[in-house]
């Protein structure tokens, strides 16, 4: 009879903390539980395209700043709010054929994060 | 996520538990005297694994494509195989005839006390490594992560993997194979550490019945699962080695408990039975680990040899006698089967005479030379190594040279110490910390034993005062220093905010890359979970190249490939440069913080992606 009631409560114990592993792993798992971080990124980051994403998970809605410099001149500069574990995809409309800029980098900001994102296209 | 769970818990038994309790229905029957309840649940974990490499192994021979219905098929078809060999064999009467009047005594029949002192120590081992798992539980593993590589390939492809390298083992993959196959749970989430947990678990369990088997007591059964489930829960390898995903060592503590018992019962109860099921044994496990299984047949070795050096003068009759068990049809039939197996069906990629070259021998680095004593005590832990010392000391002083128990727990130790210790007395060449790991098995049997005895010593003593004293003293170091790792599964700091950063540069990296012109490398050293990368990609084991641990490029006896430690850190030499035209690397994923801050003054590379954590480069 012992052996069956250590076997009969080993599985319990292992069932319920096999449950308890399996729920936060699936929760820590996502982007946004508990966490705070956002990303910047090319959605084409192979080309010269200079289309970018911005993902917010910062835990709660965000206004990002953004700011364009082609060879450190200002070009452009916009904001945009993003709710929680969102993300928006920035298209700028620039002619880069008339100056044949080196570097054209991307600045988001939003209280105290910067992020900057560049292509360095002289190279 | 609760379905997901539920199929998951659901699945864990069909797979891990059923074959088992089958197998062991066709060859015990329903009720045998000779095993109890106990031994059947412990063994069923065990058999079912093993049982599980074969069936997979043979699919895969046959060519039939691996997937979840086929597994549930064949796992109820193998299942009714056996069932139907234990009505053949048993009929109505299940098995009840044998060994009825010679029934041994079940030394797993525990009393109150006993029973409440294994339940807290189960309670204590699952709460403490739970609760470690429970930081840790979102995948970031190295050796996970690269196991998982294998596992998803055979997830995908449908077929096991040609490895082209003796690092890896089948079993080792085709488990997690299965789980997810019947159940859909991910590799990438907790199933892993769950499987391996449970496996873990199930080890402590083995262990606990060999040490019950062989000494006949229930109070030192009771006693092991203290020695090896409480007693530096954390530390590897234990708790560390589950979350770490080193899974052929803890399959093989897991096996290597359940081979040594039976080899015990074959030899001591002169059973063909047993004889056959530890070639059973042996066989799963050389498809699990190839350390574990050189460490089983050097065991195994040392118990055959030390035991005759103790009844030299009967060693004719003695190897007669185990002649005349393994010669019976049960275990040669094993033979012929594991024979057939390992020529036809499947050969471990580390089988060749290469491989058993370089684990043999003089010791050729400095890392197999053997560990130091103080090495030896952090590896099997201060107080597991007092008190196997003790149970050593007391079983020495009590040998009895015709009783196996002796013969084969105290060669056991002896020949894993000397392993560890002195590799070259013993021809091994094989890295000493990783021998020393196995030093927990036979030290914790040891520690229940010295344990055990100790507090029956002392309740014997007159003195009453005098030995409760030194009772609680040996208690309470042992209980503090035993348990002073386990501080550490409170008090870690999940990196999961790293981790997901991790994965999401991956899947960035994956959906925008064209893996058959971009060559991409990663950081090993500054990234959290790096290796599971390539589970993004699923190209090739090698894909993306790593920076590995700066150590590992220095190696005085050849020289190293460098160039992935170079065009990291130090970009812009020509050397560097001339490794990135070499390799065609044109992508580099870096921590934002470190790397990631340096790499933004070379003009020669754009920064395409930027997170907290993970920055990624393009080569222009």
């Amino acid at each position: 009879m012992s052996s069956k009631i250590i076997v009969i409560t080993t599985i319990i114990l292992l069932i319920i903390s096999f449950s308890v592993l399996f729920v936060i792993e699936a929760k820590n798992h996502d982007f946004d539980y508990k966490k705070s971080w956002s990303v910047v990124y090319f959605e084409n980051p192979r080309d010269n395209s200079l289309d970018f994403t911005i993902e917010n998970h910062e835990g709660e809605k965000m206004e990002y700043d953004y700011e364009i410099l082609i060879d450190d001149k200002k070009v452009a500069e916009d904001e945009v709010g993003i709710e929680k574990g969102a993300k928006q995809e920035i298209i700028p409309v620039l002619d880069l054929y008339k100056n044949s800029p080196a570097n054209i980098t991307i600045e988001v900001s939003a209280k105290d994060l910067k992020y900057r994102i560049y292509k360095n296209l002289g190279i | 996520m609760i379905f997901d769970l539920t199929k998951l818990i659901i699945t864990i038994p069909f797979i891990f538990i059923l074959p088992g309790f089958f197998i062991l229905l066709a060859i015990f029957g329903w009720k045998n005297y000779r095993v109890s309840f106990f031994e059947k649940a412990i063994l069923v974990v065990p058999m079912s694994v093993i049982s599980l490499d074969f069936l997979i192994l043979l699919l895969d021979r046959m060519k039939i494509f691996l997937s979840g219905p086929v597994l549930v098929a064949v796992i109820i078809a193998f299942c009714l195989t056996c069932y139907i060999i234990f009505q053949l064999r048993f009929g109505k009467k299940g098995g009840k005839k044998d060994d009825g009047e010679n029934a041994a005594q079940d030394p797993f029949d525990f009393s109150r006390w006993q029973t409440i002192f294994i339940l807290i120590s189960l309670f204590l081992a699952i709460f403490i490594r739970a609760t470690y798992f429970s930081d840790t539980i979102v995948p970031s593993a190295t050796d996970m992560g690269h196991h998982m590589f294998w596992v998803q390939k055979i997830i995908d492809t449908g077929s096991l993997p040609d490895y082209g390298m003796p690092d890896f083992i089948i079993g080792e993959h085709t488990i997690f194979a299965a789980v997810n196959l019947v159940s859909g749970a991910s590799v990438m989430g907790a199933m892993p550490m769950i499987v391996l947990f449970f496996m873990n678990i199930a080890g402590i369990f083995a262990l606990a019945m060999l040490a019950g088997r062989m000494f006949e007591s229930p109070k030192i059964a009771a006693a092991a699962f203290f020695a090896a489930g409480v007693l530096y829960a954390i530390n590897a390898p234990q708790g560390k080695y589950v979350s770490g995903g080193v899974v052929g060592n803890i399959l093989g503590n897991m096996l290597i408990p359940a081979a040594l018992y039976f080899l015990y019962w074959a030899f001591s109860e002169k059973n063909s039975v047993f004889a056959g099921l530890f070639l059973f044994s042996l066989t799963g496990l050389l498809y699990s680990h190839h350390l574990s299984s050189f460490i089983l047949l050097y065991s195994a070795t040392a118990i055959v040899l030390t035991y005759l050096a103790l009844n030299f003068t009967r060693i004719f009759k003695i190897i007669g006698d185990w002649l005349k068990i393994f010669l019976k049809p049960f275990p040669i039939v094993v033979l012929v089967f594991a024979l057939c197996f390992l020529l036809f069906v499947f050969t471990p990629s580390y089988f060749n005479s290469a491989a058993v070259g370089q684990a043999t021998g003089a010791p050729t680095k400095i890392t197999r030379v053997g560990l130091n004593l103080s090495q030896l005590e952090i590896n099997a832990g201060s107080a597991r190594l007092i008190l196997g010392a003790l149970g050593f000391a007391l079983l020495l002083a009590g040998l009895q040279r015709k009783e196996y128990k002796y013969g084969f727990t105290l060669a056991w130790a002896a020949v894993i110490f000397l392993m560890s210790w002195k590799p070259a007395w013993l021809y091994v060449n094989v890295p000493s910390n990783r021998i020393g790991n196995y030093l927990f098995l036979p030290f914790s049997l040891l520690a229940a034993y010295g344990l055990a005895e100790f507090i029956g010593f002392f309740r014997k003593s007159t003195t009453a005062f005098f030995s409760t004293v030194l009772l609680f003293v040996l208690l309470f170091f042992v209980i503090t220093d035993g348990l002073s790792d386990s501080a550490e599964a409170f008090k870690i700091r999940p990196q999961f905010q790293e981790a997901v950063q991790t994965f999401h540069s991956a899947q960035y990296l994956a959906e925008k890359l064209d893996t058959s012109q971009d060559i991409l490398l990663k950081d090993h050293v500054n990234i959290y979970g790096d290796s599971w990368y390539k589970l993004f990609f699923m190209k090739d084991y090698k894909y993306p190249l790593s920076r590995g641990m700066l150590s590992r490029y220095i190696d005085p006896t050849k020289p190293r490939e460098i160039c992935t430690r170079d065009m990291i850190t130090i970009p812009e030499t020509e050397a560097a440069k001339k490794c990135f035209s070499e390799t065609g690397v044109n992508f580099l994923a870096l921590n934002a913080q470190l790397e990631g801050n340096s790499f933004e003054k070379y003009p020669e590379f754009s920064k395409v992606y930027s997170s907290n954590y993970i920055s990624v480069f393009k080569r222009n």
